[in-house]
């Protein structure tokens, strides 16, 4: 089954802009114009698109949440998106798929990873992004008109996904797109002190490492890190595990099984961080 | 967890303790390099660093009092270099402001098409010593920067430092000027005092008031520069001759001196350092810093002696253009001139080898060309026979070539693939990542079997809707675990004409060698296979050349069907390049060979340098009809492979390659690279999709 998520509306997402992608994407929005989120893992594109549902929907309540997130892969069908009959005592019930009941109910829909789906189950998605904004669901043999509020936002990896997987032009081009990358070493300090609690000197120098590493990012040797990965390595900073032996497991380790990449890492680990 | 060396280089571990630094190097500065390593004894200027060249020790200076171990001092002095690069010492702008010293510098410090290290050069006169001092304090700069960067490496790099100026020598015996930059020495290495003559005292002060200044955060680049034209100022008044009997010690931390002093004279330094001596015989290098060569005079690539670099570097600089119709001009011939002049000399095993063009050869000649007609026999087991494809007559002529196959000689060493992974190293996480991406190994679920381990909860609903729907429900409702299958062979076959021997221009983003055809080969195809031997695809190397269809060689450095071993690393380096380029025979053969062997998907990949030809190839139709002769046949070869099962593909380096190959082949057999430099990175992609392609 697809991996669904509702967006924990209980109270405002941190999420530090970096460019003018809030202005961008509310654009977006008011022209209803759906948004194709690029940019490495990590570098905030899910934590964004929770921002920006809670910033125009503000608090929703169940059973209408205002961010429904499918987490795609390759496995994913257009059932898993659209929905699927049940087998009940009396027969067969339909249930909505998170794509259906985001446009039923006016939700902001995630394609998280849209190329790990397959490319026949994209192609769903074309009537919902165009003029039409309609949704065929072939085994109920009707087409349902989208909410007002509708939006689909779709993010890929343009780099992590090798050359086989892309999006088809005729996809691609129905989005706006968004280009993300991590944050510059002050605004990831802060983010990482938000985040993780970790003292500001501690964020200052994770973030450096960050910043030294993407490096290797850059010549395709690793992916990342990710402002995720850094804020975990806080996070056990401040439980108190010494800063080397929190990068040696949630950096080092995290990035790459080979001997020599790690070699590597760790050397700038312990560059950065005293014994 | 991380290899202790106290070598670089011994074995293959040393090897990878080598890649991890190259890539320690590039997290730190974003930069390139191969790390070679030098031995004791050779002149400190024989391993200055390039742009792409990294020397180190081949063993760390470590004594029984050090407080480091090897692998600490190797991170010291990599640090070092990779901070050079981060922190600007070779993109110093003459004109930028720097906050710490009254601006000293000229205004016009010279024709501004000049590198700025090239013109900073000019205001010492050219000297070596101003190049010298100027690199110093650069070291300086970026040691007290480094501590500040790196708390991690702090305590490492004073065990480094302390066991440097512990090797430092007495300078009491020392020249004035000698002794002086001894102190300043010292004082970069954090030392406390230094023993000197009392005379010695003032200018020491002075000099160590200036030096001190670049520990400040806000030091650059520029203030390096203003710093050695202070400095340097200083020492051309001392004599460098004589020295002081009695000596006593001399304490940085007591020393008062003016950094702003009147006295300083920057315009007539030119004139009084001109022809001064750098760190000349009596002085000791610093071992874990990098030796100031060409690149610290804006000249990154050359492999010279600063000492015999700069007068001409000074020539062109102080003459330039002839008049005044064009600097750019000159420039741009400049350089081209000063590559052919000076041939590295540290360069390949193969550098004598003759130029064996194809154009050199006596093609068409008569004892070489119609003298041997008519159907060939293999006489032994090496030894097999092809037809080829005759396009002027619209026929095969039968049993037409003659192919021998022998097992390549090994090279002494294996270097050469080490070589190319510290080099590309990055090249191969990446395609291994990327394979397993495309062809990822385990198994994968195959939904709506009609058998399998568990029920498809899906085709299961659909068969109970189906089944109460009142139609025929289908009987697959089954996933079953597949095992997926990356059964590939793939078969490298290198083009080893006499061509590939030919020393390509020098690169202007990767300077400081001279590469052949045949090495970007070599490289592209060590990394290809290393990443293969990674993910598990089986490959074979071999490489053709010949002279004439009786005669054929495929030299066989890894069989399809051998176990990978590290001999095929020291055969790869014992290839030779010989001769003509007569496809056809080769891409026969190999197809043949990669059909009978056992995979789903066989991959023939030719890499070549240019056209097809050979002594006999199609000859007798005239010399204008060669290359399409020799062309159709090999675009008949390569369908036949496609016949036979096997995907092949062409990748040329010859940028006119499309031109010719164009009119014959299936556009998706062959692929033209237009920079033979770019072929490791290209091959490495082209792999990719073409693994993707035919699977």
């Amino acid at each position: 089954m697809t991996q669904t998520l509702t967006a924990p509306t209980t109270s405002e997402p941190f999420y530090l802009p970096v460019h003018d992608e809030v202005e961008l994407f509310r654009a977006a929005y008011e022209q209803r114009i759906p948004v194709l989120l690029k940019g490495p893992t990590g570098c905030g594109k899910t934590r964004f698109v929770e921002r920006m549902a809670w910033e125009i929907f503000g608090q929703r309540d169940e059973p209408d949440p205002a961010l429904i997130t499918v987490t795609c892969h390759d496995d994913i069908t257009s059932a898993d998106l659209v929905g699927r009959y049940l087998l009940s005592g009396e027969g067969t019930t339909w249930l909505d798929g998170p794509l259906t009941q985001a446009v039923r109910t006016g939700a902001i829909c995630y394609l998280d990873e849209v190329v790990e789906a397959r490319k026949d189950t994209t192609v769903i998605l074309h009537s919902l992004t165009d003029h039409r904004r309609t949704l065929p669901i072939e085994r109920l043999g009707t087409t349902l008109e989208a909410h007002p509020d509708f939006l689909l936002v779709v993010s890929y990896n343009p780099g992590y996904q090798a050359s086989a997987k892309d999006l088809k032009p005729s996809t691609r081009q129905r989005f706006m797109a968004i280009e993300f990358d991590y944050p510059d070493r002050e605004k990831e300090t802060e983010i990482v002190v938000h985040e993780s609690g970790v003292e500001e000197e501690t964020a200052r120098q994770l973030a450096s490492l960050g910043e030294q590493l993407r490096r290797l990012d850059e010549a395709g040797v690793i992916e990342g890190p990710s402002t995720r990965l850094l804020v975990h390595v806080g996070g056990l900073i401040v439980r108190g595990i010494a800063p080397r032996r929190a990068c040696d497991v949630g950096l080092v380790q995290a990035l790459s099984d080979d001997r020599d990449v790690q070699d590597a890492v760790s050397h700038v680990v312990s560059a950065v961080f005293p014994a | 967890m991380t290899l202790l060396a106290d070598g670089l280089e011994v074995a293959a571990i040393r090897d990878r303790t080598r890649h991890a630094l190259a890539l320690y190097y590039r997290a730190l500065c974003g930069e390139v390099c191969s790390l070679v390593p030098y031995d004791d004894g050779s002149s400190p200027w024989e391993h200055a660093d390039t742009e792409t060249t990294v020397w180190l020790p081949r063993r760390a200076p470590l004594d029984d009092h050090a407080e480091f171990d090897a692998e600490e001092w190797y991170r010291v002095a990599m640090t070092h270099r990779a901070m050079h690069r981060a922190l600007g010492t070779f993109a110093v702008d003459l004109d930028k402001p720097e906050p710490l010293f009254a601006r000293l510098r000229p205004k016009d410090t010279g024709d501004p098409a000049l590198p700025a290290l090239t013109r900073l050069a000019g205001l010492f006169g050219w000297s070596e010593l101003g190049v010298h001092i100027f690199a110093t304090l650069e070291d300086l700069r970026i040691d007290a920067a480094t501590d500040r960067i790196f708390p991690g490496l702090a305590k490492a790099a004073r065990g480094v430092h302390h066991g440097a100026l512990h090797e430092r020598p007495q300078p009491a015996t020392l020249s004035p000027r000698a002794a002086a930059i001894e102190a300043l020495v010292r004082l970069s290495l954090g030392g406390s005092l230094v023993l000197a003559a009392t005379v010695m005292e003032e200018p020491i002060a002075r000099i160590t008031a200036v030096a001190r200044r670049l520990r400040s955060p806000l030091a650059t680049p520029e203030s390096s520069v203003e710093a050695a034209l202070r400095i340097c100022d200083i020492l051309a008044d001392l004599p460098t001759t004589g020295a002081h009997r009695s000596v006593h010690e001399i304490r940085f931390a007591e020393l008062d001196g003016d950094p702003e002093d009147p006295r300083f004279d920057v315009a007539s330094l030119p004139e009084r350092l001109a022809g001064a001596e750098g760190f000349a015989g009596w002085y000791l290098p610093v071992a874990y810093r990098d030796w100031p060569g060409p690149r610290y005079v804006g000249e990154p690539a050359s492999d010279e002696s600063l000492a015999a670099f700069l007068p001409g570097v000074a020539q062109r600089s102080i003459s330039p253009a002839h008049g005044s119709e064009g600097e750019e001009g000159t420039e741009a011939e400049d350089v081209p001139s000063r590559a052919g002049d000076h041939p590295p000399t540290s360069g390949t095993d193969h550098d004598a080898l003759p130029d064996l063009r194809p154009g050199s050869l006596p093609a068409g000649s008569d004892e070489t060309t119609f003298v041997r007609d008519g159907a060939l026999r293999p006489a032994g087991p090496n030894e097999f026979v092809y037809p080829e494809w005759d396009t002027y007559a619209a026929t095969y002529r039968p049993d037409w070539t003659l192919v021998r196959t022998r097992t390549v000689a090994p090279d002494r060493s294996d270097h050469g693939h080490y070589r190319a992974l510290a080099r590309y190293g990055h090249l191969v996480g990446r395609l291994v990542r990327e394979l397993e991406r495309v062809a990822p190994a385990g198994r994968e679920p195959a939904r709506r079997a009609p058998y399998g381990d568990d029920l498809d909860l899906d085709a299961c609903i659909d068969a109970m809707i189906d089944l109460r729907t009142g139609v025929e429900p289908s009987d697959r409702v089954f996933t079953d675990l597949r095992r997926r299958t990356r059964d590939v062979a793939v078969a490298f076959a290198l083009d080893l004409s006499g061509s590939t021997a030919i020393a390509l221009p020098p690169d202007p983003e990767a300077p400081g060698t001279v590469r052949r055809i045949l090495d970007l080969q070599r490289d592209a195809v060590s990394l290809v296979a290393e990443a293969l031997g990674r993910v598990g695809d089986t490959f074979g190397i071999y490489a053709f050349s010949g002279s004439g269809r009786d005669d054929v060689r495929l030299s066989v450095v890894k069989d399809v069907e051998e176990r990978h071993t590290p001999t095929v690393w020291h055969r790869l380096g014992g290839l030779v390049p010989d001769h003509t380029t007569r496809m056809g025979p080769a891409i026969r053969h190999l197809a043949r060979r990669l059909s009978g062997a056992e995979a789903a998907t066989k991959i023939l990949l030719v890499l070549s340098d240019g056209r097809p030809f050979d002594i006999d190839y199609g000859q007798e139709y005239g010399e204008e009809a060669t290359l399409t002769y020799a062309v159709s046949d090999t675009a008949r070869a390569l369908e036949e492979a496609a016949e036979l099962g096997v995907h092949p593909y062409l990748v040329t380096v010859d940028p006119d390659g499309g031109d010719y190959l164009g009119r014959a082949c299936n556009p998706r057999n062959y692929h033209v690279i237009a920079d033979a430099r770019d072929l490791p990175e290209a091959l490495t992609e082209l792999y990719v999709s073409v693994r993707a392609d035919a699977s």
